[in-house]
């Protein structure tokens, strides 16, 4: 087969392990690390507040109204003075904390259909199966607006649609690793040895398939980010004063002279939802 | 948003294509697919219904009965009657079900208009949205594709790959917003804002189209990986094929099988997308028109969008299932890709 490949300019393994080739997996894992530091950051934001910023994310300063970006401001201030980012950093509660939230939740509905259709199979699984292509049905976002709708609008809301909305994708993964465990050999020998299905499925089945519904939940936080600022921009969490990242970005974009109100909670966003993704596909490449 | 991605990334590997290849005729698993499809839309149905109807804070009831209605008592109850709002909820659930069968989906609470009159008005706005969406999505996606490929240079290959991750962390009305300030705020643009105009159908279609190409060269340039280190390019290459026509004729048409199975979740990030798209570029369509509903808490017209969306997912989906077989000789002839992936790796 190498022989076969030769001619690819493309592709050439022979050279794998020259020193280029390890500077560029070294490089690799510094990108990973760099997405590690943003991702705790955040967390810590959404923690403790307090350390990061001076600045109160709620009382207005009307003597400091639309500053541009600078040292004592890093996001500029926004139409009643306040500091953006100190908004931006009281808001990574409600934004990134309700997108735990969110997975949370489909985490364990999407986790458990899954894993009971898988699991027993037959008719169980043919019922679960129609409710899992109906929910996939339904765009992602629109079924996440409609539970928003149904449930008033608050950014934990916004999470718990968000959350409802993925259930279907973490129940057709889990539902997938299941049935590949349990069509294992290993399986059949330890029912052979007396396992109950109990047993198996906690001693085998489930520890097989959490590698790639882990990749996937870290995955699906960082579309949780994107779908609940979504959500907030279009004002279906909580409303202001609070400082949801989508509504800063919602709030910015109505004054056209003061760009930076947009910038601010819009880089933070990417940069956030960047890291998470990055994680995620390592995850994915290790698993 | 990444929603597509997601799915894509979580998607068990082509599923369909090999459920045909197991030696079913393929008139009966087209047959079955038809059959499914309806089940699907109408259980769809059903459950916009439900978290419409169960879920808390809102009826029908409660946004007629509200003074900004505007209806008299009389229209009040002709509406009540209609709906049937005051039998048990499995009666208005067997109502909804009978009309939405014969294609009816209800009358707005607000606007009085019948919600397939409204959807219809909207339809043709989104579809120039989305179909220009749809339009730039591909072409970027072939063109960040073809450059991961052939560009030369090692390292403008490998920061055109890492493209698409950094389109699927950006949100699209972020883009939107981008877009609006640098080229109508700063260069003058000022078409961007303007529904009517080409630019402006073109910028929305951007904004739209970005996040969902991101999935789409993804998909591209794994499955380029893989197919150019097959044996039968190799002998495409030995007979004097250039490298364009290799791309165009040997690699795209077997790489278009994974994609064309996302065509389904493409439909729906489109519509989902265009919610905050025609909000974002002030553009009238479905999205707006379930924007307006949702503040208006007019739930008919929220299921109508949701039911139309559906419909739309399940039809792209069987055309796409249907149509997955006829595109890869090796699938057609009944051998299943899977058992071909594994035995190359």
């Amino acid at each position: 087969m190498s022989i076969a490949l030769a001619p690819e300019p493309t592709q050439s393994p022979p050279r794998r392990l020259t020193a280029a080739a390890r500077a560029a997996s070294a490089a690799v894992s510094l990108s990973v690390l760099v997405s590690f530091i943003v991702v705790v950051i955040v967390i810590l934001w959404s923690l403790f507040p307090s350390l990061f910023t001076s600045y109160s994310a709620v009382a207005a300063n009307p003597a400091e109204k639309f500053l541009g970006p600078g040292a004592q401001h890093w996001f500029g201030t926004d139409d009643l003075g306040r500091d953006e980012f100190a908004r931006v950093v009281y808001g990574a509660r409600s934004s990134v904390g309700t997108a735990l939230v969110a997975v949370g939740i489909g985490l364990f509905a999407g986790g458990l259909i899954g894993l009971l259709a898988g699991f027993a199979g037959g008719w169980a699984d043919a019922v679960l199966g129609r409710l899992v292509d109906t929910l996939l049905a339904i765009p992602g976002f629109l079924l996440a607006v409609v539970v928003v709708t149904g449930l008033g609008f608050t950014t934990l809301n916004a999470a718990i649609a968000t959350g409802i909305a993925s259930v279907a994708i973490f129940a057709r993964l889990m539902r997938a690793e299941t049935i590949k465990v349990r069509h294992s050999v290993f399986i059949e020998s330890s029912y052979l040895q007396g396992g109950s299905a109990g047993y198996v499925l906690f001693r085998h089945v489930l520890p097989n398939a959490y590698r790639s519904v882990l990749a996937l939940a870290v995955l699906q936080l960082g579309n949780a980010i994107i779908v609940i600022a979504a959500l907030a921009f279009l004002g279906y969490g909580s409303p202001p004063p609070a400082s949801d990242w989508g509504l800063l970005v919602a709030a910015g974009s109505t004054d056209a002279t003061a760009p930076w109100l947009v910038y601010g909670p819009a880089i933070v966003i990417v940069v956030t939802v960047l890291s998470i993704n990055r994680i995620s596909r390592w995850l994915r490449k290790t698993s | 948003m990444t929603d597509l991605a997601i799915a894509a990334a979580a998607q068990p590997s082509a599923p369909e294509a090999g459920g045909w290849a197991r030696g079913r005729p393929y008139l009966v698993y087209a047959a079955q697919r038809l059959a499914q499809a309806v089940v699907v839309i109408l259980l769809a149905y059903v459950l916009s219904f439900v978290l419409i109807t169960i879920l808390p804070g809102n009826a029908i009831a409660t946004t007629l009965a509200s003074p900004q209605s505007g209806l008299s008592p009389a229209q009040i109850k002709n509406v009540e009657n209609y709906y049937g709002v005051t039998k048990p909820i499995a009666v208005q659930l067997g109502l909804a079900l009978s009309r939405f069968v014969r294609g009816q989906l209800g009358v707005s609470l607000v606007t009085r208009q019948t919600v397939t009159s409204l959807i219809g008005g909207a339809l043709p706005y989104t579809l120039k949205l989305a179909g220009a969406a749809l339009a730039i999505a591909l072409v970027l996606a072939a063109v960040i594709a073809y450059g991961s490929q052939y560009l030369p240079g090692r390292w403008a290959r490998s920061v055109l790959r890492s493209v698409p991750s950094l389109f699927l962390s950006v949100p699209n009305f972020i883009i939107g917003l981008l877009l609006i300030h640098y080229f109508s705020f700063q260069l003058h643009t000022f078409d961007v804002l303007n529904p009517d105009s080409p630019v402006g159908t073109f910028f929305a279609g951007l904004a739209l189209g970005i996040p969902i190409c991101a999935p789409l060269a993804e998909v591209l340039i794994s499955n380029l990986d893989r197919e150019s280190s097959q044996e039968y390019v190799l002998v495409a290459r030995s007979r004097g094929l250039t490298q364009a026509r290799l791309f165009a004729r040997h690699l795209v048409k077997p790489s278009m099988l994974p994609a064309v199975t996302m065509a389904a979740l493409i439909a729906g990030e489109l519509m989902g997308g265009a919610i905050i798209t025609e909000e974002v570029f002030g553009r009238n369509g479905i999205g707006s028109v379930m924007y307006q509903a949702v503040s208006d808490q007019d739930t008919p017209v929220l299921q109508g969008v949701v039911a139309l969306a559906a419909v739309v997912f399940v039809v792209v989906n069987l055309i796409a299932d249907l149509a997955a077989p006829l595109l890869d000789p090796r699938v057609r002839l009944g051998r299943g890709r899977r058992e071909r992936a594994g035995g190359a790796s």
